[in-house]
Order: C-alpha cells, then structure tokens, then sequence
C-alpha cells in the first residue's frame, strides 16, 4: 500500500494536469518542479535532522545525553539552532571580494540538490531517470571544490586561503580513487544509469562483489564531503575554520547546512552504488522501497559518524600519502581483476 | 595486519556507544551521592552532650554553642551554624562523640534571604522541654535519694543524726546563668 504512495502521487497529479487539457509539455515542465521542490524540502529537512542526529551521537559516543532541554528528546532543538543561524548579523568584511564572497554561500547548496535530482530514492522514484547518472554524479560532485575555493580566496583571510587550498589539494587528490573505484562498478554492472546500477543488484550487492572498491569509494567520498578524520578543509585546531572563517550569520549558516547535505549526498550515493539502493534486504519487502533507502542511508550516516569519533584528523601530508600511494595503485589493482574476472568468468 | 589499529579503536569506541549514559540530570533528578558527602548540616538536639567538642574543632568558628545549668545538668539552649564560612571539612561531624552533629546530603544551601544563611538548630519549645525533663528527673531522683535516706535513717535512728543538709534542691540551684561559651564574631 506504501510502496507506490510516492510514484501514486506523481501519477495523480499528471492526470490531474492532463485533466485539465494542458499540453504534455507544460504537464512535465510543472511536475519536474513539483520534483525539485520536494527534493529541495526532502534535503533541507534531512540537513536539519542530521544536526540534530549528529549532536545525539556524539553525545552517545561520549556517554552523555545529547540536546534535551527544547521538546521531547530535545527535537525542538533543531528550530532553535536554525533560527540562531537565520537571525545573526551576516557580517561583509570590507576587505572581502564581495561578489566571489556573497555568491559562494548560495551556490554550496546547487550541487548535493543537482545531485539528488538523479537518485533512485525508490522503486521507480528518480526524479530524472538519467542515462549518464553515475557520469553526472561525478562531474557535479566536483563543482563543489570550486565553491569552497571560491569562499576561502574571496575571503581574503590567511586562515581561509589555507583551508581553500586543503579543500582543492584534498578533493582534487581523493576524486582520483573514488572515481577509479566507481570504474570497478561500472564494468560489473554494464551501465552508468543510477537506476540501472541498482537493477544490477538484486542478485549480490555489490558491497559483496565488490568489496574493494566500496572500501576504496567509502574513504574517498568521505574525504569528498569533508568529514572527520579527512576534516582538514574546516580543522578548526589548526585553520579556525578554515574556508568559512570570515563567514556568519546567514552565510555561515549555508556552509554549515551544506556539510550535512553533502553527508547526505555520500551516503546516499553509497547506499546507491553499494548497498543496493532500494533494494530489501531477505526479501523484506513488507517494508516499501522508499523507507528502505532511508534506513540504509542513515545506517551509512551512522557508520560516518562513528569514524568521527574514532579516529583523530590526519595529518595533511599523511591524507595526500593515503590518497596517491595507497588508494589510487588499489583502485587500479581492483579495475584490472575486475576486468579480468569479467573477461573469464563473465560474472 | 595493516589497519588492524583502526578496526580496534571502531569496535572500542562502538563500546562506547553501545554503554549507558554517565549523565545525571541534575536538576531533574538528584544526583547519587556517597555516603560520606558533607552536604547541609544536621543536629539531634536530643543526642548533644553539650560537650563543645564541635566548637573547638571547627577551624573557622561556624558553631555557636550556648549552654544554661539546669539541675547541674547543661542544656543546649543555642546551636547556631553560620553556614556561610563552613567549609564542609567535617571536622564537628569526627569531633561529635554521641553523633549529635552530622552532615546530610543536600547541597542546594543557597538562600534567599542574607539572614537565613545562619542555621538556628534549637528551637525554644525544645530547650523548654529538655529543661522539664532535667527538672523532672532531678526531681524524681531527689525523691528516690530522699525516700533511700529516709529508710536508712529509720534504720539508724538510735545511732545517727540526719543528713537531709547535704541535699541541695535542684531547682534553686539552677536558677537560670545562661552560660555563653562562645561570643558570635
């Protein structure tokens, strides 16, 4: 009954539009920003959840009890903070680069939406079904480095010039091997199609048959979206706050919203490519497609968080070592046996 | 095996998560105590000795103990606590032989008001009450000794003169000198 309640809809409200002789252009051009703005609430809801849920299991790992005052179980909470962010003061230094330094706050968020907007989030529930998916991820996904530089370089502050090129040297260096491991997926499954990728799956994940790769992929895109032990860009021990030093107030708030979103986008993007999207698990199916998406992608932020408060932040030298001698020779290494693999068993 | 560290330090820190709150919600619910915590201090009225054994003891003159002679017995007629230089070493509490002086554990001592930060244990029903029960037992162990005396002189009567002098009565020699042992600084 669950299950299609989402494609259900979408399907209602073409009729509803064709119903009422409009043409099927202007029919697709409505639904798609029907599309777009549900997946715009859907991010914006999950970035506000995952401040909360970030907040909850740290206080876990640390033995305490986490935000309680505001609500039941300290849900209200997350209102509170975001209208802390919204109400401040959004300071513009005078020595800034006031167009660099005001756009880059507005376009940290295009790239986790752009990227959603190709996700499968359940059966039949991408909203565009992309040929080049998996292409599209990746180009978009980089994007996000040039927003970074562009607020650490506009800021015009020593502090976020380092953590602007941390951000550069760091992204560039780990888009290498995820890219190289997502090659390993792309021949095992024939397809660059998100949705396809996941079709791939019904018989193995391919956390199973490609346990290299996720390994690889599972590193990388957490260096991609920043995330403790690869937080160099922010290291606030070291850099203040790297990229986002100068910022506050609204802009701040962007920046802080869009480390999760991006946290959303990886895992997302993990659960997709490796954990089979969609897909139940033993045949679970009394669980619609949708809410199983949700439940692996918040088991793969569950899994984020627990390496934050396991392991110290690397050292610069230490992250680049790990990304070129180590990760990039086995991602390498596991497209050759994947080739082989698939040239003489014909998995 | 290379990484072997790191799979360690997830399955410690997955202990961890896994292991219950140290949190005590204060002001929700109390926190648990030990037993030998100082908290606020309790006096039995009915176990002091008026020793003044916690007054000696106490380094910064918090106790205040005032004594009147009823019977030849001292009565507690003021224990008063400054509460504001105690500083909840528990030196009165080891000093205290009977246990009469002790500490609790509540900690919320803050008051409102200036004048309440100084504890007045004794209440004047209370000393008026200890004064009848000396009065009384002095009273019933005159009789007894009378009544003893009595049956010995009847014994003696031939031989000896009576003793009744050496009796005093008790209750004109307490006739109320409120002994200050300590002046309030």
């Amino acid at each position: 009954m669950f299950e299609t309640i989402f494609v259900d809809a979408a399907n209602w409200l073409r009729n509803l539009l064709i119903s009422i002789n409009l043409s099927p252009f202007v029919v697709e051009v409505f639904l798609h920003v029907v599309k777009m703005v549900v997946i715009l609430v859907f991010v914006l809801l999950n970035v506000m959840w995952l401040v909360y849920m970030e907040r909850k299991v740290s206080a876990r790992f640390q033995c305490r009890v986490g935000p309680d005052r505001n609500g039941p179980y300290g849900l209200a909470q997350i209102f509170n903070d975001v209208a802390k962010l919204i109400s401040k003061e959004m300071i513009l230094p005078t020595h800034v680069n006031k167009k660099m330094y005001l756009l880059a706050p507005i376009l940290i968020f295009a790239p986790p939406m752009a990227i959603l907007a190709v996700t499968p989030m359940g059966e039949g529930m991408a909203a565009v079904d992309l040929n080049l998916g998996l292409y599209y991820f990746v180009a978009i996904a980089g994007i996000n480095t040039v927003v970074v530089w562009m607020a650490g370089w506009s800021s015009n502050n020593k502090y976020s010039l380092v953590g602007g090129m941390r951000a550069v040297a760091q992204m560039v260096s780990y888009e290498i091997p995820l890219l190289l491991a997502l090659v390993g997926v792309i021949v095992l499954t024939g397809t660059l199609n998100l949705n396809g990728i996941v079709d791939a799956q019904k018989s193995a994940w391919l956390i199973f048959t490609q346990p290299l790769a996720f390994f690889i992929y599972f590193i990388a895109a957490m260096a991609e979206a920043n995330r403790a032990p690869f937080d160099l860009v922010e290291g606030e021990s070291e850099i203040i706050s790297g990229p986002y030093t100068e910022y506050s107030g609204m802009g701040f708030a962007f920046f802080f919203l869009a480390e999760y979103a991006n946290l959303l986008v990886m895992a997302i993007m993990t659960t997709t490519l490796f954990l089979g999207g969609w897909l139940a698990p033993f045949g679970w199916t009394f669980i619609p497609s949708w809410l199983w998406f949700i439940i692996k992608v918040y088991f793969v932020i569950w899994v984020v968080m627990w390496m934050r408060w396991t392991f110290p932040r690397i050292r610069i030298d230490h992250l680049m070592n790990l990304a070129w001698k180590f990760l990039v020779p086995l991602a390498i290494a596991n497209i050759f046996v994947t080739g082989l693999a698939k040239y003489f068993i014909g998995i | 095996m290379y990484g072997k560290g790191l799979l360690k330090g997830l399955k410690v820190s997955l202990g961890w998560f896994l292991r219950k709150n140290v949190t005590e919600n204060y002001p929700d619910e109390m926190p648990n105590l030990p037993d030998a915590f100082h908290g606020n201090p309790i006096f039995d009225y009915d176990k002091c000795i008026a020793c003044n054994l916690c007054v000696t003891a106490c380094p910064n003159r918090v106790i205040t103990l005032e004594t009147e002679t009823v019977a030849k017995k001292k009565v507690v007629t003021a224990y008063n606590f400054n509460m504001q230089y105690c500083l909840f070493c528990g030196f009165c509490q080891e000093a205290c032989r009977p246990g009469a002086i002790r500490f609790g554990k509540d900690f919320e001592l803050t008051k409102y008001k200036r004048e309440d930060i100084k504890i007045k244990f004794v209440k004047p029903e209370q000393v008026e009450k200890k004064k009848q029960e000396v009065l009384q037992a002095a009273a019933e162990k005159e009789a007894a000794q009378k009544a003893a005396e009595a049956a010995e002189k009847s014994e003696a009567k031939a031989t000896e003169k009576p003793k009744a002098k050496a009796v005093k009565k008790p209750a004109e020699a307490g006739a109320a000198t409120p002994n200050n042992n300590m002046e309030e600084s």
